[in-house]
């Protein structure tokens, strides 16, 4: 792999920014994905979560099992706002969403 | 809606869960986010190895057709095109059919969502005509297309070889299967003589350095050992494996566990496969990336313990059907991989810690 090769598809981040982004203390999926926006498209991670902290493993020379999952949020899938929103006013959108909401502890 | 078994995913996993369910008297629904059930096994037209004693051996394409007959005949609510995208406050799931989001109440549920490819980063590999194994057996089993003329296969578990076998029977000519490690990963013995029959090279110790292309991938550069080959293919397939589908875990709460022999990460279960939220259940490759026979078992072991739970069977009954799953599986799934069940009675024994640990401390 060379520095320029893509990483993240839907992105389009590439080995390089990673790998930046760890040596300025990145450490999980999430921090990267604070940095750079890997994770951020389409898929939401589905194809790019694997290979990153496969990189992070390498770099940082830790085990793949201490390298937590990066957080799922929903919908867990690509959903129409509409779909969310539906018709009533006390709207599902609102519950939905609200759980996504972080939790105490959780970082910002 | 209302139902006292949710199960996700109709694949293999979902579809036994809910024939053993309903035949227990168990008011199901199940839900899957395609236009039909049968999951990722309705491209398998492989043979099936290693299938539970009350199957008989069968292609994957006809066991799909074989279980939703199945539950066809029996009393199951089964939603298609419908997606699981979230919970809601009060612990109803979410599921949309992307016009809206209707809330599902459950007492029991099963997430049998499956598995996803993992991918492989190399320079040019975001180029079309790279795809998984598992898209390019979709796209010739399914939708009867040739991905491409002349293949490389990237990868030596059984589901790339699978794959490359269905590839050169259909018609593409398979250049190679390449493998980073000195040996084959996978053992199907049948598969392996039938790539050897058809003429199929294998490069061991080999990686892609990059693939090129105008538009979509022309041609590719092996490091083979100390040497560099060049390839002329318009199809590369990769097959790294396959990982736990886990979204739906972490949305309901589950905690979760690594197991590298398993797939990566995956929620933890006791012997019923509850995870540790005692509502929810795993069943399939979303508990563990195995065979079809652990698959059909594990969904079954899902189902009967649901049924405990829910009064449909005693516990002595149910306890001694379990105890005869277990060791079926433990029997099929130590017959192709040993270290496969291995982790599995890590996962178990994990959760078992866990649970005594929140007994301790009183929680
Ligand atoms: C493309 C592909 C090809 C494969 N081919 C092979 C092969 O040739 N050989 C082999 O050994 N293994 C293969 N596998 C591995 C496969 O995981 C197993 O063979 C088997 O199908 C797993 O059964 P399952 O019931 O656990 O999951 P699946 O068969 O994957 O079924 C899960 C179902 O859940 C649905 N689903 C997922 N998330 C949601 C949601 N949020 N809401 C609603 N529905 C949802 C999916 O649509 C899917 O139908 C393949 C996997 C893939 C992805
Ligand atoms: S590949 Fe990174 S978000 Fe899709």
């Amino acid at each position: 792999m060379d520095e320029s090769t893509i990483i993240c598809k839907c992105e389009e981040i590439n080995l390089a920014e990673i790998e930046s982004a760890i040596q300025s203390g990145a450490h999980t999926f999430d921090d990267i994905k604070r940095i750079t926006r890997c994770g951020m498209g389409p898929c939401q991670a589905k194809i790019c979560s694997s290979l990153v902290r496969e990189i992070i493993s390498q770099s940082l020379e830790v085990s793949l099992s201490e390298i937590g999952l990066p957080r799922m949020r929903m919908p867990l899938k690509p959903t129409r706002i509409a779909a969310l929103a539906g018709k009533e006013t006390s709207s599902s959108v609102v519950s939905v969403f609200a759980e996504s909401a972080p939790k105490e502890g959780d970082e910002s | 809606m209302k139902t006292d078994l949710f199960i996700i995913g109709g694949g293999p996993a979902g579809l036994h869960a809910a024939s053993v369910a309903a035949t227990y008297g168990i008011e199901t629904m199940i839900v899957d986010e395609s236009f039909s059930l049968g999951g990722q096994l309705r491209q398998q037209t492989q043979q099936l190895r290693n299938l539970p004693k009350s199957f008989k051996t069968q292609t994957g394409t006809a066991l799909a057709k074989q279980m939703i007959e199945k539950l066809r005949q029996l009393d199951v609510t089964k939603l298609v095109k419908h997606t699981m995208i979230g919970t809601y406050q009060d612990g109803r799931i979410g599921v949309t059919d992307g016009h809206r989001t209707i809330p599902i109440s459950a007492n029991k549920i099963i997430v049998a969502t499956g598995a996803a490819e993992e991918a492989c980063a190399f320079p040019g590999w975001t180029l079309p005509g790279v795809m998984t194994v598992g898209a390019a057996q979709i796209l010739l089993n399914r939708e009867y297309v040739r991905p491409g003329k002349n293949a490389l296969i990237l990868g030596s578990n059984n589901f790339a070889l699978q794959v490359a076998k269905q590839l050169a029977e259909g018609g593409v000519n398979v250049k190679g299967i390449i493998e980073n490690k000195e040996r084959m990963e996978g053992n199907e013995t049948e598969t392996i003589d039938q790539l050897q029959k058809i003429g199929v090279p294998l490069y061991f110790n080999s990686t892609i350095q990059r693939a090129f292309g105008r538009e979509k991938v022309e041609k590719v550069i092996l490091n083979h050992g100390h040497k560099a080959l060049e390839m002329d293919v318009d199809l590369i397939c990769i097959g790294k494996g396959l990982s736990p589908i886990l979204e739906p875990f972490e949305i309901l709460d589950c905690h979760f566990t690594y197991e590298q022999a398993l797939g990566g990460w995956l929620p933890v279960y006791s012997l019923s496969m509850q995870t540790s939220n005692p509502s929810v259940y795993v069943a399939g490759n979303a508990a563990g990336i195995t065979d079809m026979g652990a698959i059909l078992l594990t969904a079954e072991i899902a189902a009967v313990s649901i049924a405990e739970s829910l009064e449909c069977v005693n516990n002595a009954d149910a306890d001694k059907t379990r105890k005869l799953l277990w060791q079926e599986l433990e029997q099929i799934e130590s017959e192709s991989f040993k270290r496969t069940f291995q982790a599995r009675a890590n996962v178990v024994k994990r959760f078992q810690e866990e649970t005594d640990l929140s007994q301790v401390n009183g929680q």
